[in-house]
């Protein structure tokens, strides 16, 4: 083996040693499978029992005198129960009358149904991208961040002084492990969700694929945040410093982009989003006439307009390379410059 | 291939202060350590850059101006291909304190592809064997050391270069320490050996440098550098009496506690003289400068002009 892999294989070591890593990785494991048994828990099919007991009140509300007195107040002054005015017909007024005011099984059964695709463009899915990426950065942070307040550094280089190279060593191995994790996480969780989904015959065609195929550009961010923690943290070479760098980001990172007019486009947030969910729509506001404002059904009136807008896959990508390689580059340049303590 | 294994020329480092300023912590340097084995003291008091030109020589701080070669290779840019011929421990040890003594030692050694087997022997060379599975955190100061002087050994180092290797070592752990330097000299290894004990460096070290404020004092052989001796210190029943014979014989002579200090390398003329006059020694010791002497004359020398 060369030495490059040879140094690869010792930070892959240091990496599973450290027990900040193995609770980052265990938290990765178990709240997914938490979220994922709540998620499938809280939408199984009703059982027969309750569906029983709602079937018994749902005859015992129609049995109500007060039924068929709304009823009947309905059908004599429909507008005042949000008929449509324009439906004239008695039969029709009847019909949606009865409809909306007769109880119906499904009130009293209290279930909700898994919805795969609203669990991956809103619900769980993005819950674990988060979780996933949140984690993967600290974990590069604390990876190198206890190097750095060990000192150990220094004595790493008196075995392997190409800085490049362990820089780069490093930074594979954070960011390898913590897109793969991601991905076996996010990959397990589909496939355990669609698996249920089938089970219950809520699964759509290619559906799955796409759960899928989602969970693995949110493997390659939460690599992406691996490997931003990791430059940070060697070019601040303090944990702290950089938690507290992102948490400042976190904080006012937007409202500093929006007073230098960098918005919308530029937002870190939809870029991101537009990865994960392979491009994503967003608002911007732009110049407009106050008629066309008006026309656009704007309340702002002030010549602006907000229009609805596409950030596609490939520009959110481009946007998140561009900012890990900036600083990538620059934490490795800076580690290869300075004296280490 | 060069005769030194260490050398510097016109070595500088500056480094910024947090007001804007300038503080130099070595000036134009030139180091010479010879090849072929031996302990090579390098000494200075605290501050005067012995720390700051080990890191250059190693590369873990850039000089401002100047060479360095080791083993004949220009550093740091020649560093990855003799750095597996040098061992060293810079100020205190640095391992990552939740790994035990063995895992930190085992990264190290897979690092350069070193067989584990070699871990240890380390271990055993150091005396650490029956705690290397315990935390590092959890080891005394002293053990701390001697794992990072197992360390240095992982290499089989034909250079080692110890900054201060017996900090916090009891009286014996300093002795195995001194024995393992001595050994390993005498075994080849060129040791340069930065310490604050000087009685330690002159047991051990054939050759020594001083520096101060970041500059060369002096440099060469230990014998060389205190010079021969001038004096003796003889111990007889009445010292006033041997003092005022000696005088007699143009020997000049003091009473000094119990004994008297006579000026002269010549012992022979000394009991020659005492004899004649029925005075019997019964102690005749001569009385050389030691490294402690020399580098206190020299570095006070060296405050004293850049104080002005």
């Amino acid at each position: 083996m060369n030495g490059f892999g040879r140094l690869v294989l010792v930070e892959l070591s240091r990496l599973v040693h450290r027990r900040a890593a193995l609770v980052l990785v265990a938290a990765c494991l178990i709240v997914p499978t938490i979220i994922g048994v709540v998620l499938v828990l809280d939408t199984r099919p009703p059982s027969a029992a309750a569906v029983a007991e709602a079937e018994r009140m749902v005859e015992q509300d129609r049995q109500n005198p007060q039924l068929e007195k709304d009823v009947a107040s309905c059908i004599a002054e429909p507008q005042n129960w949000g008929v449509d005015p324009s439906v004239e017909d008695a039969d029709e007024i009847e019909e949606y009358c009865r409809v909306s005011m007769e109880p119906q099984l499904d009130w009293y059964l209290y279930d909700s149904q898994l919805e795969i695709a609203s669990e991956r463009d809103s619900g769980s899915g993005i819950a674990i991208t988060l979780l996933l990426s949140m984690a993967m950065m600290l974990l590069g942070t604390t990876f190198t961040g206890h190097d750095w307040a060990s000192g150990s550094v220094s004595n790493q280089l008196l075995f392997e002084p190409r800085r490049t190279r362990v820089w780069c060593a490093k930074a594979l191995v954070v960011g390898g492990v913590a897109a793969l994790l991601a991905g076996v996480v996010l990959t397990t969780y589909w496939l355990a969700i669609g698996a249920v989904a089938s089970a219950r015959d809520r699964l759509g065609d290619g559906v799955l694929l796409d759960c899928l195929q989602m969970g693995w550009r949110a493997a390659a961010v939460a690599g992406v945040a691996a490997l931003l923690g990791f430059a940070l943290t060697m070019l601040f070479r303090s944990t702290v410093a950089t938690l507290g760098i992102l948490f400042g980001i976190a904080l006012a990172g937007g409202i500093v982009l929006g007073i230098l007019g960098f918005e919308g486009r530029w937002n870190p947030a939809y870029n991101v989003a537009a990865v994960v969910s392979d491009g994503v729509e967003y608002y911007a506001e732009v110049d407009c006439s106050p008629q066309q404002a008006e026309e656009m059904g704007e309340e702002m009136g002030y010549g602006y307009c907000s229009e609805e807008r596409t950030l596609t896959f490939a520009q959110g990508a481009g946007y998140l390379g561009t900012a890990v390689l900036a600083t990538g580059l620059g934490s490795l340049l800076w580690f290869r410059r300075r004296d280490v303590p | 291939m060069s005769d030194l294994v260490i050398e510097t020329s016109g070595l500088r480092k500056e480094f910024r202060t947090r007001k804007g300023g300038m503080r130099v912590a070595v000036q134009n340097l030139d180091l010479a350590v010879p090849a072929g084995g031996g302990v090579h003291g390098f000494l200075g008091p605290n501050g005067s850059g012995k720390t700051t030109t080990i890191r250059m020589l190693l590369g873990l701080a850039r000089p401002t101006r100047g060479t360095m070669r080791l083993f004949g290779e220009p550093v740091p840019e020649k560093l990855p291909q003799v750095i597996g011929r040098v061992g060293a421990v810079v100020e205190s040890p640095k391992f990552s304190p939740n790994f035990s003594g063995a895992l930190n030692l085992r990264l190290l050694a897979d690092a350069i592809g070193a067989p584990r087997t070699r871990v240890e022997e380390a271990i055993a060379t150091v005396q650490l064997d029956g705690r290397e599975s315990d935390r590092y955190k959890s080891y005394s100061l002293g053990m701390k050391q001697r794992l990072a002087i197992a360390a240095t050994l992982l290499k089989d180092p034909h250079l080692l270069i110890l900054d201060e290797p017996t900090n916090g070592l009891d009286p014996a752990g300093i002795r195995e320490i001194r024995e393992t330097i001595r050994g390993l000299g005498e075994a080849g290894v060129t040791v340069l050996l930065s310490s604050h004990i000087l009685a330690e460096v002159q047991q051990v070290c054939t050759s020594a440098t001083i520096i101060g404020n970041g500059k060369l004092l002096a440099s060469g052989r230990v014998e060389d550098l205190l010079g021969s001796t001038t004096a003796h210190r003889v111990v007889v029943p009445d010292s006033a009496r041997a003092a005022e014979v000696l005088g007699r014989a143009e020997l000049a002579a003091t009473v000094e506690g119990d004994g008297v200090r006579v000026e002269t390398e010549d012992a022979a003329r000394v009991t020659q003289v005492l004899g004649e006059a029925g005075i019997w020694l019964t102690e005749l010791t001569p009385l050389r400068p030691d490294l402690e002497t020399f580098f206190l004359a020299l570095t006070d020398a060296e405050r004293l002009g850049g104080d002005k």
